[in-house]
C-alpha cells in the first residue's frame, strides 16, 4: 500500500447485466453460502435433522408392527405409520436451532453493520432484499423441516413393498408424500418468517436471538400449557411447535388425545401458523421499507 | 451529451424543515467537490440524486430522471459512504464480488472485477482477510473498491479520507485523482476537508441551508469576488520605499518584511505599474505573483462566514 496504482489492464465491462428483478437470487445464494460457514450456523441444525431422520428411519424398520395406543388405551395405528407425525417435533427443534443461529441474524447483523447502505445504494429494492432473505432462509429450513419428513415418507413406502399386499399398501401410503410435503412447507414458512421479524427489531443478533427465544420458548410454552390445561384449541395453537405437531397428527390421522398437540384441531393450528407467518412477513416488509432510503448518505 | 447532474427546482422538506430549497444546478466535470457545512443538504441531495427519496422539481443524473429511474441510476453510480458498509464475516473479495453481483454482473465477471478493484485500491494480498480485522485505512480502501467494482460512470464519495493518517490520505487522494483517466468515470466528492478539494477537484458545488451558493470551477470559486486578492511582490531590498511610491500611484500596500509586500492595484492598473514604479524608485523586483484565495477562504466567503477581505 505504497500509493502505487495497480490496474491490471482494466477495460470497462460492456456485457449483459442480470435483470433487476432477479437480483434477489444473489441475496438468497449469499445467505445460504454464508450460513454454511462454520459449525454454529447451519451445520449444527442439519446434523440434528439428519440424526432425527436416521433414528426415525431405523425405528420405523425395527418397530414397524408395534402398536401405538391413544390416551384411552385403544390401538390407533402401527408404529411405522406413527413415526412420521411423531418425528415432526424433532424436525421442529432442528428448525428452531437454525432459526436462532441464522434466522435471527439475517436483518439484525445488517442493521448493526451498516449493510443497508451497502444494499440500498445499489439497485437493490426493498422487495429484492426481503425476497432474497426469505427465500435463502426458506431453502435452509426446508432441508430440515421438509426434507426429513419427505425422506421418512419415502422410506415408509419402501418398507411397504415387502408386504404381501404391497400394491394395496403402497396405494394406501402414497398420500403420505404430499402430507409430508404439506407439513414441511408449513414449518418452512413459519420458521423462515417469524424469526426474521424479530431480527428486524434489533441491531444486535444476540438481542434478536434473545427476543425470538423468549417468544418461542417462554411465551409460546406458557400459552401451550394453558391450552393443554383448558383443552382450548385456539389458545394452544398459538404455540408454533405444538401447532405444527397438531397439523401433522391430524393430516396423518394420528389421534392420540394426549400431549399438548393432542387437543388441538386442524383449523386453529393451520390458522395460527399461517397468521403468525403472514404477520411476520408484513412486519419484515414494513421494517425494511422504512429503513430503505434513510440510511444512505447519513441521516437528515 | 447530457450533463452528469442537472437539477431544476429540486426541493425536499422533512416536516417543517426545508432540506433542499429549489436547487438549480448543472454539474459537469471530472472531479466535483460537494461542499457545505453540516445540515447544508448534501446528504439529502445525494439521496435525491440516487432516487432514494421523493422530491419536488426535477433531478437528472447521467441523463436519467432520478424520480423515475432511480434503480437504473444506481446501477451506473458507485457510492462510497462515510459510515461503514460491511457485512459481518465477509472478506474484502467476497464483499466486492457480492457488490458486483448485486449490480447485475455475472458471477465469474464479478469475481474477476472484485480482484481488480481491490488491486486498484491497493489491498493486494490482504483481500482474503475478514474485513473486521482491517485498519481504518484498509476499510476505506475496501469501501472505494466496492463502489468501483461494478464499473460505474459516476462515483459519489462521501468523506473518503475521514480518519486516515497523512500518508494514507495522500494515497487515497492519489487513487481518487487517477480514477477519471483510468476508469473513465466522474466523481462527486463530498467532504469537509477543503485541502482535499483544492488538491483534486476541478469543479465545486457549495450548499448552505439547502440552497446552492456556488457552482463552477475551482478557479471560478477562488475568483468569485471578481478580482484576485492582490499581488505578492518580493524585492532585493527596501520594500517600504516601493510601497511608498505605489501608494502615491493609488495602490494599497502592506509591507510584510523588508523584502516583501502585498499590493492591491488601483482599478484599471496592471502588473506593469509595479515594474514601472519600482524601476523609477530604483528598487529591484525579484518576484511577483498573483495571490490566490485558498479554497477554504473562498468557501467561508461563499457561505457568508468569512471576515471581510482586507482592502
Amino acid at each position: 500500500m505504497s500509493g502505487k496504482i495497480h490496474d491490471l489492464g482494466y477495460q470497462r465491462y460492456a456485457g449483459p447485466r442480470r435483470a433487476a428483478a432477479q437480483r434477489w437470487r444473489v441475496i438468497a445464494r449469499n445467505l445460504i453460502s454464508t450460513s454454511w460457514k462454520g459449525w454454529a450456523r447451519y451445520k449444527v441444525a442439519m446434523f440434528g435433522a439428519m440424526a432425527t431422520t436416521l433414528a426415525a428411519g431405523a425405528a420405523m424398520f425395527v418397530l414397524k408392527d408395534n402398536p401405538v395406543f391413544n390416551a384411552f388405551g385403544d390401538i390407533t395405528t402401527r408404529f411405522s405409520n406413527a413415526i412420521i407425525p411423531k418425528s415432526i417435533e424433532w424436525f421442529s427443534r432442528a428448525a428452531f436451532i437454525l432459526s436462532v443461529t441464522v434466522g435471527t441474524r439475517i436483518v439484525a447483523t445488517d442493521l448493526g453493520s451498516g449493510a443497508f447502505v451497502f444494499y440500498f445504494s445499489r439497485s437493490t429494492r426493498p422487495r429484492d432484499y426481503v425476497l432474497g432473505k426469505f427465500v435463502g432462509l426458506a431453502v435452509l429450513v426446508s432441508t430440515l423441516s421438509l426434507a426429513g419428513p419427505l425422506v421418512l415418507a419415502i422410506v415408509r413406502l419402501a418398507l411397504a413393498s415387502d408386504a404381501s399386499d404391497a400394491a394395496q399398501e403402497v396405494a394406501h401410503l402414497l398420500p403420505n408424500i404430499p402430507k409430508a410435503i404439506a407439513v414441511g412447507l408449513l414449518g418452512t414458512f413459519v420458521y423462515s418468517t417469524v424469526p426474521v421479524a424479530f431480527s428486524t427489531f434489533a441491531r444486535s443478533s444476540r438481542t434478536a436471538m434473545a427476543l425470538w427465544a423468549a417468544y418461542y420458548l417462554v411465551l409460546c410454552g406458557i400459552v401451550s400449557e394453558i391450552g393443554e390445561h383448558t383443552h382450548s384449541s385456539w389458545v394452544g395453537a398459538l404455540d408454533i411447535p405444538t401447532a405444527i405437531d397438531a397439523v401433522a397428527m391430524k393430516l396423518f390421522h394420528l389421534d392420540l388425545f394426549t400431549g399438548r398437540a393432542g387437543y388441538i384441531d386442524l383449523a386453529p393450528a393451520l390458522i395460527s401458523l399461517l397468521a403468525q407467518g403472514t404477520l411476520a412477513t408484513i412486519v419484515v416488509v414494513a421494517q425494511i421499507r422504512r429503513a430503505h432510503g434513510s440510511g444512505v448518505g447519513g441521516q437528515t | 451529451m447530457s450533463k452528469i447532474i442537472a437539477t431544476q427546482g429540486l426541493g425536499k422538506r422533512y416536516g417543517a424543515v426545508v432540506a433542499l430549497d429549489k436547487v438549480d444546478a448543472v454539474i459537469d466535470g471530472k472531479i466535483i467537490g460537494l461542499l457545505g457545512p453540516n445540515g447544508a443538504g448534501k446528504s439529502t441531495l445525494l439521496k435525491a440524486l440516487l432516487g432514494l427519496i421523493t422530491f419536488d422539481g426535477d433531478a437528472r443524473v447521467l441523463g436519467m430522471s432520478a424520480a423515475t429511474h432511480g434503480s437504473e441510476i444506481r446501477d451506473r453510480v458507485g457510492y462510497m459512504p462515510e459510515q461503514e458498509v460491511f457485512i459481518a464475516g465477509m472478506s474484502a473479495v467476497e464483499l466486492c464480488t457480492y457488490a458486483a453481483e448485486l449490480s447485475g454482473l455475472p458471477r465469474v465477471e464479478a469475481i474477476q472485477r472484485a480482484h481488480a478493484a481491490l488491486y486498484y485500491a491497493g489491498l493486494e494480498d490482504k483481500r482474503y482477510q475478514p474485513i473486521e480485522t482491517y485498519s481504518t485505512g484498509m476499510k476505506q480502501r475496501v469501501k472505494l473498491a466496492q463502489a468501483l467494482v461494478h464499473d460505474p460512470q459516476l462515483l459519489f464519495l462521501d468523506e473518503p479520507t475521514n480518519g486516515l493518517d497523512p500518508h494514507s490520505r495522500d494515497d487515497m487522494l492519489t487513487l481518487i485523482a487517477a480514477l477519471p483517466e483510468r476508469r473513465g468515470c466522474s466523481i462527486v466528492l463530498s467532504t469537509h476537508l477543503l485541502p482535499d478539494v483544492e488538491r483534486i477537484c476541478d469543479q465545486a458545488l457549495i450548499m448552505h441551508h439547502g440552497r446552492v451558493r456556488f457552482s463552477g470551477t475551482i478557479d471560478e470559486l477562488r475568483g468569485a469576488r471578481g478580482v484576485d486578492q492582490g499581488l505578492a511582490v518580493e524585492v532585493k531590498a527596501d520594500a517600504a520605499r516601493l510601497a511608498e511610491v505605489l501608494v502615491a500611484e493609488g495602490a494599497t500596500c502592506e509591507v510584510t518584511s523588508p523584502v516583501a509586500l502585498v499590493v492591491d492595484l488601483p482599478d484599471g492598473a496592471t502588473n506593469a505599474l509595479v515594474f514601472r514604479v519600482a524601476k523609477a524608485a530604483g528598487v529591484q523586483v525579484r518576484a511577483l505573483h498573483v495571490r490566490r484565495e485558498s479554497v477554504e477562504a473562498a468557501f467561508l466567503r461563499v457561505i457568508g462566514e468569512a471576515p471581510k477581505a482586507a482592502s
